[in-house]
């Protein structure tokens, strides 16, 4: 029996092979809501843009990723409820978004919008 | 000669419980996967290392791919963007609007192509969804 046990044992080590983990990044679309429409004051709205070739810009100034992450790490520090708004091209591939993300998902930011722009 | 006796019982147990434990044992190696074969291994998910691990699946949990090439599938099966808004209706009249949305998109797949997916749950009313990543990737 310890035999079939050894025989199984390496079998299964053999076999079985590293699984990848996953992650789910939540995100919300801005819906047409009247209510959100009727709101006395604007909320704190960050805007990156997520354009083609690795191209990034926050608030409409063009910024490298490092600086991107930097930069989102302080704006968690001062309030991680705040929106981020991120708009991608057409023509932006679907890694730089998933990359915006993980980087809002690492200084602790919730309140994620994504908006595809023409 | 009681002594003798409790040590044959223990060890008659312990053989039954070995053969159940084997027989678990493969139980779970075959049915994990079978859950991994789900997956579409076309698509190469990107890398997000700080989002956090899948733990809990939810059982309305509805996976949709987007591959490399922009073509929309679910569970291995293509599919065009009206049809998905069907479907998508048919879950949000069933479920609600709480219907958790997965989109699976290849890292190299132009945006206009998740776009497709994301304004078919606009379509049907779904606001919030979900961009599935790698936190760390197997072998």
């Amino acid at each position: 029996m310890i035999d079939i046990a050894f025989q199984m044992l390496s079998f299964f080590v053999i076999t079985t092979h590293p699984v990848s983990v996953i992650t789910n990044l939540d995100v919300y679309r801005p819906s047409q809501d009247k209510t959100a429409s009727q709101a006395k004051q604007p909320p704190k709205m960050i805007k990156i843009m997520v354009l083609p070739n690795d191209v990034f810009s926050i608030n409409d100034k063009i910024i490298e990723l490092q600086d991107l992450d930097r930069l989102l790490s302080k704006l968690a520090a001062l309030d991680t409820q705040q929106t981020i708004m991120i708009m991608c091209t057409p023509e932006s591939q679907h890694g730089q978004l998933v990359e915006v993300l993980d980087l809002c998902a690492k200084s602790g930011l919730v309140n994620l919008s994504v908006v595809s722009t023409s | 000669m009681r002594h003798q006796r409790e040590e044959d019982y223990l060890s008659g147990n312990l053989t039954a419980m070995i053969d159940v434990v084997f027989q678990l044992i493969i139980f779970f190696v075959c049915t994990v996967n079978m859950q991994e074969s789900a997956v579409d291994d076309r698509i190469s998910l990107a890398m997000a290392p700080h989002g956090q691990a899948v733990e809990k699946k939810n059982p309305l949990e509805i996976y949709v791919d987007v591959d490399s090439q922009g073509y929309i599938s679910i569970t291995h099966t293509i599919i065009s963007q009206q049809t998905l808004v069907g479907i998508l209706k048919k879950a949000v009249a069933e479920y609600g609007q709480q219907v958790p949305v997965i989109i699976r998109g290849d890292s190299r797949t132009s945006h206009s192509d998740i776009k497709r997916v994301m304004d078919a749950c606009a379509m049907s009313g779904l606001w919030k969804i979900k961009f599935s990543a790698l936190k760390e990737r197997g072998s």
